[in-house]
């Protein structure tokens, strides 16, 4: 019983403090603060299991650019069961595809290219590229877009992966 | 539409990315430029050196690639780098490689064989790098090796950008053979807050004369220029100053417009940019690497990414000693083929006036303004500070401005990019002229850039307003005042292209007329194309005269003989 006791507060303090570290908070909220949206930072990157490991800023700008890519990738898809649904949004849904693509075929690549070879500031282009690509997306709908919140989704992860490689220069 | 942005006598690849100018040089007979290449995409990324020649600086012919990404200390990358000729006529080319580890370090490498007039082949030197990062400096910061120049020691001197934290700076390096280097104590020049400098230039203007002065010339009636290439801001700023061979150390002559926050070479899009000097002809010229403004997508779709721009002379603008001229290099008149003069057109108050010059998409305008004596003095002052890109763009009407000329429009001006004049009446009466390039009605699409470039021009006593103009499909080039002020644009119309694009004279001042006279004319294609695959002149440093598809056999004959002086020079230099 004594021992539970005593066992008791430690188990607390292991429960308690390592935690920031395992989630590698200070770096996440540190680099998000510095973004235009940080709620958005902090949950995207804590979904990533990688953040918990991130030892920089290029570690974190590489997992929000994959996040960008997966969110692209994402919508490609669900553009085209729309395609489905509204034939009458054909075009601007068509239009919304190639856009979608030149992230994952342009932006994205570059990105990375940057970040790892060294020289960020294309990478900060890439990202600046991609959250254009995504607003030219719902500017196609004339207002009358069905895919409005993925659209802003893209746009301000985009946003957020700039601001952060920002950092870098 | 896309197809029509590919511009007609701008440098640019056949396809794909390019970036930063390289090593630009002269030498036997030829002008050089090699460039930052992706052979693989029109994106940033693979990089490589691609490679040029011409015998006057407008038509070019590829050539193969001149050095690739083959070796540990440059697998992630050849970058930037430039050259330098010896005293004895030896070519040395100094450049950044990005290692297998990311780490930024600089790399010699010298023609396979000196005697090819062309530079196809290249030696890397089989000790490299010759430099590493020094200790304290980031393995990331350190990058883009300038031209050397000659100390009074017989030492050469290159100068290459870095940072300390966010202090922007420049270390120089004396070395005898481009192999072992000292590092010399302290900096040549840094400035607080300005970030990581970029292809940093070094290089020394003459006070009495617009002629160009070779990279190591030194002494009375000359100053020297640092330049460099901002990382956080992408431009490129230059500032005027004093260069002390012996403590190695250069002073800016007004600290207020120091390198990084006070002149640049152009307000628009011009970045990475680096001079040679000519010895051909005795000028110093500027190369510039123009990015594109447009979405990704156009990129992928056509295929293609970035131009250089026109290749300009730069000097030192004696009459105002505060400040560089530009200007397009003389050969560009070359290219000008049928002209229409117009002499002293009124422009009221608020009037748009078409000018029948022909095709407008290939234009060279030559333009001079005038605004009657009276409307200048009645004016109003006013204590407000214009700026071209906080503004209203041509739109914004001023008593004194905007005039200018409205280029790539349609007929119906639901496009037009104007390239004009404002005068603003300062709180002391004294009258401070901006030139600007407004963006923003430049096309109907929505993903590109629609913002207005622009900057303040000394115009001086008794002189008019005037302006030179370059159309070439997709980039607008203006110069205003003989170069003291230059903006250079990428737009992208959907409507004013191919026969409906017109050029307009505008005059959107509220309180004054504009006189204008001007001459514009066609501009032939430069035909930038392949260096012909056969051909006999090709060693003899001649150039083309016509494209032959001949025997395979001679081309592979003087690939051997290449091969056998390579192995030659590389015996030589080790």
């Amino acid at each position: 019983m004594k021992a539970i006791l005593f066992v008791f507060p430690f188990v607390l303090a292991v429960a308690y403090f390592p935690i920031s570290q395992c989630q590698n908070l200070p770096l996440i909220e540190q680099t998000c603060k510095q973004t235009p949206y940080y709620g958005l930072c902090v949950t995207s990157l804590k979904s990533d299991p990688r953040s918990k490991t991130a030892g920089d800023v290029q570690a974190i700008a590489l997992i929000m650019v994959d996040i960008i890519k997966a969110k692209a990738g994402g919508s490609l898809q669900h553009i085209e069961k729309l395609k489905q649904k509204y034939p009458a949004l054909r075009v601007p849904l068509s239009a919304c595809k190639d856009r979608f693509n030149a992230i994952i075929i342009g932006d994205v690549p570059q990105a990375v290219e940057a970040l790892t070879k060294g020289d960020p500031k294309f990478a900060v282009d890439a990202a600046n590229d991609a959250a254009l690509e995504a607003d030219s997306c719902e500017r196609g709908f004339s207002g009358k877009s069905p895919i409005t919140q993925m659209n802003k989704l893209n746009h301000d992860i985009s946003i957020i992966t700039a601001s952060v490689v920002k950092m870098m220069l | 539409m896309l197809s029509w942005q590919r511009t007609a006598f701008h440098f640019q690849p056949q396809k794909n990315w390019m970036n930063d100018p390289n090593g630009p040089v002269f030498y036997k007979g030829w002008y050089h430029l090699f460039y930052q290449y992706n052979p693989n995409g029109a994106i940033w990324g693979d990089i490589v050196w691609g490679h040029a020649v011409s015998k006057d600086l407008i038509h070019w012919y590829h050539l193969p690639l001149a050095m690739v990404a083959d070796q540990w200390y440059d697998i992630m990358g050849v970058w930037t780098g430039s050259a330098t000729i010896l005293s004895d006529g030896k070519l040395m080319m100094l450049y950044t490689g990005s290692t297998n580890e990311s780490v930024q370090v600089q790399n010699l490498a010298y023609p396979a064989d000196p005697s090819d007039p062309l530079l196809i082949k290249w030696v890397k030197y089989p000790g490299n790098p010759v430099l590493v990062p020094p200790p304290g400096i980031g393995a990331k910061d350190f990058r883009d090796p300038t031209t050397a120049w000659l100390t009074s020691e017989g030492k050469w001197r290159i100068a290459i950008g870095s940072r300390i934290n966010r202090t922007g700076i420049t270390f120089v390096y004396d070395t005898k053979d481009f192999i072992n280097y000292e590092l010399l104590r302290g900096v040549l020049h840094g400035v607080p807050n300005t970030g990581m400098w970029e292809c940093v230039d070094f290089y020394p203007v003459s006070t009495t004369g617009e002629h160009g002065l070779d990279t190591s010339h030194n002494g009375p009636g000359v100053k020297h220029v640092v330049k460099a290439s901002m990382d956080d801001d992408r431009h490129d700023y230059y500032a005027i100053g004093t260069y002390h061979e012996k403590n190695v150390t250069w002073v800016p002559d007004n600290p207020e417009i120091d390198v990084g926050i006070g002149i640049r070479y152009d307000y628009g899009l011009f970045y990475a940019s680096k001079t040679f000097y000519d010895q051909n002809k005795k000028r110093r010229v500027l190369w510039g690497w123009i990015g594109e403004s447009d979405s990704e997508i156009a990129d992928v779709k056509k295929g293609w990414a970035s131009l250089q721009g026109i290749p300009r002379t730069v000097a030192l603008d004696t009459k105002t000693g505060s400040n560089l001229l530009q200007w397009p290099v003389e050969e560009v008149d070359s290219l000008r083929l049928t002209s229409k003069e117009f002499e002293k057109i009124e422009l009221k108050p608020g009037s748009v006036m078409p000018l029948d010059v022909g095709s407008a998409t290939q234009l060279d305008i030559v333009a001079e303004f005038e605004l009657d004596k009276a409307a200048l003095e009645k004016t109003a002052e006013s204590n407000v500070e214009f700026s071209c890109s906080s503004s209203e763009g041509s739109a914004e009407r001023g008593a004194l401005g905007p005039f200018g000329l409205l280029v790539l429009a349609d007929d119906s001006l639901s496009e037009q990019t104007p390239v004009y004049f404002y005068i603003a009446k300062g709180k002391d009466g004294s009258l401070k002229t901006y030139f600007c390039t407004d963006q923003s009605r430049s096309s109907e699409a929505n993903d590109v850039n629609k913002s207005k470039y622009g900057s303040f021009v000394p115009v001086l006593e008794g002189e008019k307003f005037s302006m030179r103009v370059l159309v070439d499909h997709s980039i607008v080039e203006g110069f205003a005042q003989g170069g003291r002020t230059t903006i250079t644009s990428r737009v992208y119309p959907t409507k004013a292209i191919y026969g409906a694009a017109r050029v307009f004279l505008f005059n959107n001042a509220t309180g004054a007329s504009v006189t204008s006279s001007l001459k514009a004319w066609q501009m032939n294609s430069a035909f930038i194309r392949p260096y012909p695959d056969d051909d006999d002149e090709r060693h003899s440093g001649t150039e083309p005269t016509h494209e032959v598809r001949g025997s395979k056999t001679k081309y592979l004959g003087n690939l051997l003989t290449s091969s056998l002086l390579f192995l030659n020079a590389r015996n030589n230099f080790l």
